[in-house]
């Protein structure tokens, strides 16, 4: 192992980027699922300057305190002050604690990255909040409770017992909003529902592109037959048209792929292996017009990749771009690749193929909310 | 996390028509239908079965092109230095690669053709491979073309397939395989008058020019005659991603490169003399370097941008040179003058494919944001947005044959322009584009001049990017640029796309993995035997050139 990290500063030289680390991370039986995603994190800077962040603030914590964010936060800050360059890391604890946490990803099967991309960002979330309304309920009776940041978490309590849902840092990285819009075909009212999302799960087709599946995505749906509308203006169920469109874009666009798809004939999930390609710079064309931000640019900087032809097996890998050159994280192992590279994880043009090692996870950038 | 309000609900009809069919059903229909009327698929071309399935994935990407070459009737002038029965002359192709278009000049016949010394290799010709020359499957240059033959020429693997464009023969009449290194690339000249008419560039660098004829008349499976440069890419060692004649300029030619330098060769110079260029100095910056010593090879070489180049395209006359690249940009160039004259920042993502309309008047591109882009040389803006591929566009290109449907009232001059585009969603896309009815939004300032509009952020990626773009636009805003919707979509193909070409009587598609499809034309169904494509063809086009008054510009560098 040693060789091939060293390997990686030989190629990289004296462009080797000041202050960063490139660690490969140990395997614990099938823990590829959580590397791959671990990987893409920490090259979130974002993402990974708040949870440095939050490590230097907290005095170490107890056991009986430990939690998700506390030991996400360690092995950052591991890996970040880490005397050698390259190496690799054995994210021992985090991984207990997951275990700890989640029945599911307990066990040694192997586990989908994307339920634990979203386990652990509702997880983070959640501890995140209740620092907030434990900060809040403690200062709050002290000082003004106008305004109170901790962890950069704002604005617990509001005036009265009116409660406010905590925008945490999580939030602010991750969450975009869509709107829901239903138009009544009869009295021609729209109805607006936003929600808010920390990632976005789209449909995917053979030999299409990430722009296609996001308008799939946002296309017209017509309510009808069964499945009509209650129009409260109409006081009735009415015929409708239904699309979800984007209205606030977040900064990191976290795009999942629906590479396991439940087939009813089959009984069983399958692994859809299609081709779908997606661009280094992407724009969201279904944004609403009017959303701020609406035509901002995206950049690609991590790609969690499945490996294998079932859902039920195979392994996870990760690609990441880092100071402008890209990187392969295979567990312990870690490549330095070429940009090129990246367009050989689009997927299969052919149901069996030898080629099956297909982008799942796509991590997006926003260009024009970088600092 | 939100999931899609269409997810695993199987009530939701599929989108486009492709989703079902491609999953389960390879099958695709052999005809589609225009407001002129039906193509019918009429014959394929693919590869020789020899070349295994595996060694043909992703990395290469098949292109093709259309050569026509006229022999003479009866036996050939011997000339001097080699291969008697070749070059009597070359005529216009019905079509030419990249959107180069036919000749719209007339040319020297005859006079001076054939080959010089310089191609020390050559064969002695002997009677009986000029009669059946190649000797793999049907024979190619039987009579019944009055000496004629016309071919696709194609790269598959590591090798590069010609192809009877007439015959119904699936197989190649020739292979020409390169072992260890895939060609990537390949243009087409008839004009040659050298007769070294086909450029052929490699993944390694390396690029060759040779003579087709002689390629067909040669019964190896090696590249014979040819002239070597960028030996082991031993001047860049990038992939070579384009290649190119220089229109109107005897012996030039240029080849594009992975790394973002354009070199441009001088046939006529011996390769050996190495042409060392400074390094590059500003990865973002356009600059030309001229070889030091007159005699050396390449002699210029056009630094362009950073990343990739993904293609190249010469106006018809040779006036301007357009490149795309992976940074996004359209650029067009002043080739003379060796100047950036304008271009254009894709949507998002890299640019794939360029060509030129006819006239020189615009300029398509196709990208990364399956989005078919309009670029007018006279607004210098984009003027329209082509929406209808489901995934990145491949290859796009003017159908110079089309002909307009006269309007019902003769005033006004309308032009309306055919071209199609083919994508990776495996769709051949044809659109009709009448200038009256693109509305040339506001034009727009130069991006230097910061029209509030313009985003204010370089191609993404490219750290440190914050070079003057000059006479380049960013990328237009959504609600600035007319969308176009295509006349017809057709899934023509099981796998990606990756070539067009329009003939008199047809239209080429190529997919990634070397299959080549002809869709005849609506009422060319039968005209196999008895077709007479070149005379016609030429008027044609003739007539729907507007003469750009910038012909016969003489290119030769002081």
């Amino acid at each position: 192992m040693g060789a091939s990290s060293s390997k990686l500063e030989k190629v990289l030289g004296d462009q080797f980027p000041e202050g960063e680390r490139y660690f490969g991370l140990e395997n614990f039986g099938n823990t590829c699922y959580c590397n791959s995603v671990l990987q893409a994190l920490y090259f979130c800077v974002p993402f990974r300057e708040q949870l440095l962040e939050y490590c230097g603030q907290k005095k170490p914590v107890a056991e009986s305190e430990e939690n998700l964010l506390t030991c996400l936060s360690e092995l950052f800050t591991q890996i970040n002050s880490q005397k050698k360059k390259t190496g690799v890391i054995a994210p021992k604890r985090f991984v207990q604690r997951v275990r700890k946490q989640n029945e599911l990803f307990r066990s040694y099967m192997h586990q989908d990255a994307h339920e634990f991309l979203n386990f652990l960002l509702n997880e983070l979330v959640d501890i995140l909040v209740k620092e907030a309304q434990a900060a809040n309920s403690n200062s709050g009776s002290h000082t003004s409770p106008e305004k109170v940041v901790g962890n950069g978490a704002t604005n617990g309590l509001a005036n009265g017992n009116h409660k406010e849902p905590v925008v945490t840092w999580v939030h602010k990285i991750f969450q975009g909003t869509l709107t829901n819009e239903t138009r009544c075909l009869r009295c021609e009212t729209i109805t607006a529902r936003d929600e808010t999302f920390l990632d976005l799960s789209l449909d995917i087709e053979q030999n299409s592109s990430i722009t296609s599946c996001l308008r799939n995505f946002s296309s017209t749906e017509t309510l009808n037959a069964e499945d009509k509308f209650f129009c409260d203006k109409c006081c009735s169920l009415q015929e409708a048209q239904k699309r979800m469109k984007i209205k606030s874009p977040p900064r990191i666009l976290a795009l999942h792929l629906k590479r396991f798809k439940y087939i009813e004939q089959l009984g069983r999930y399958k692994k859809l292996s299609y081709r779908v390609v997606f661009p280094l710079e992407l724009k969201l064309c279904n944004t609403t017009d009017d959303a701020p931000g609406s035509e901002a640019e995206y950049s690609l900087f991590a790609v969690v990749v499945h490996v294998g032809s079932g859902p039920n097996h195979g392994h996870y890998v990760s690609l990441v771009k880092s100071h402008n050159h890209w990187l392969f994280f295979d567990d312990e192992n870690v490549e330095i690749i070429d940009e090129s590279i990246v367009q050989t994880f689009f997927g299969s043009t052919q149901e069996y193929s030898n080629n099956t090692d297909h982008g799942y996870i796509l991590f997006y950038e926003s260009l024009d909310q970088k600092k | 996390m939100v999931e899609s309000p269409f997810a695993d609900s199987s009530s939701i009809p599929s989108p486009s028509p492709m989703a079902t069919s491609t999953a389960t059903n390879p099958g695709v229909r052999t005809h589609f239908k225009t407001p002129e009327g039906r193509y019918n698929l009429s014959r394929e071309k693919t590869h020789s079965p020899g070349i295994p399935h595996y060694s043909l994935a992703a990395k290469v990407i098949t292109q093709v092109a259309l050569a026509h070459l006229k022999e003479k009737p009866t036996q050939s002038s011997t000339v001097s230095g080699g291969s008697a029965s070749t070059v009597g002359g070359v005529r216009f192709t019905a079509a030419r690669f990249l959107g180069a278009g036919n000749g719209s000049r007339s040319l020297g016949f005859g006079g001076g053709n054939g080959f010089t010394g310089r191609l020390s290799s050559n064969k002695s010709p002997t009677a009986s491979n000029a009669g059946g020359p190649v000797g793999l499957g049907s024979s190619p240059l039987t009579s019944s073309y009055d000496g004629e033959g016309t071919y696709l020429i194609f790269n598959v693997g590591d090798a590069i397939l010609i192809s009877d464009y007439y015959s119904q023969e699936k197989e190649p009449i020739k292979t020409i395989q390169f072992g260890n290194a895939n060609p990537v690339c390949h243009h087409f000249d008839e004009d040659a008058k050298d007769g070294n008419d086909l450029i052929i560039g490699l993944n390694t660098g390396d690029v060759y020019i040779a003579s087709l004829r002689q390629q067909l008349q040669d019964s190896g499976k090696k590249l014979v005659g040819a002239m070597h440069f960028n030996k082991d890419g031993s001047i860049n060692s990038s992939r070579c991603t384009a290649v190119s004649h220089v229109p109107n300029v005897e012996g030039l030619f240029v080849a594009a490169h992975a790394d973002g330098n354009v070199f441009v060769y001088d046939k006529t110079k011996d390769s050996s003399g190495d042409a060392p260029f400074p390094p590059v100095k500003d990865a973002v910056q356009f600059h030309v370097a001229h070889a030091r010593s007159s005699k050396s090879n390449p002699v210029a070489r056009w630094h362009i941008c950073q990343g990739s180049i993904n293609g190249l395209s010469f106006s018809r006359d040779g006036t301007y040179l357009a490149t795309v690249g992976r940074d996004g940009y359209l650029r067009v160039f002043d080739y003379a003058k060796e100047t950036l004259v304008c271009g254009c920042k894709s949507y998002f993502g890299a640019l794939l494919c360029c060509s030129w309309s006819p006239d020189g008047k615009y300029i398509l591109t196709g990208g990364e944001d399956d989005l078919v882009q309009v670029w007018s040389m006279e607004d210098q803006a984009v003027v329209a947005w082509g929406v209808g591929h489901n995934s990145w566009v491949s290859a796009v290109a003017f159908d110079p044959f089309w002909e307009a449907p006269i309007p019902d009232t003769g005033a006004g001059e309308v032009t309306t322009y055919r071209f199609g585009s083919v994508g990776q969603d495996t769709q051949l896309l044809l659109w009709d584009l009448s200038m009256d009815e693109v509305v040339v939004p506001l034009r727009m300032a130069p991006v230097s001049s910061g029209s509030p509009s313009v985003l204010n952020h370089q191609a993404a990626g490219w750290d440190g990017a914050a070079h003057s773009v000059g006479p380049l636009r960013h990328a237009p805003a959504r609600k600035e640029v007319p969308k176009l919707a295509p006349v017809m979509a057709h899934r023509v193909h099981a796998e990606p796309l990756s070539g067009l070409l329009f003939t008199k009587e047809a239209i080429v598609t190529a997919c990634h993995e070397g299959n080549l499809k002809i869709w005849d034309r609506p009422g060319h169904g039968d005209n196999l035997l008895n077709h007479t494509p070149e005379v016609p063809a030429t008027a044609v086009s003739k007539d729907r050139l507007l003469t750009s008054g910038k012909g016969g510009i003489s290119h030769l560098r002081q």
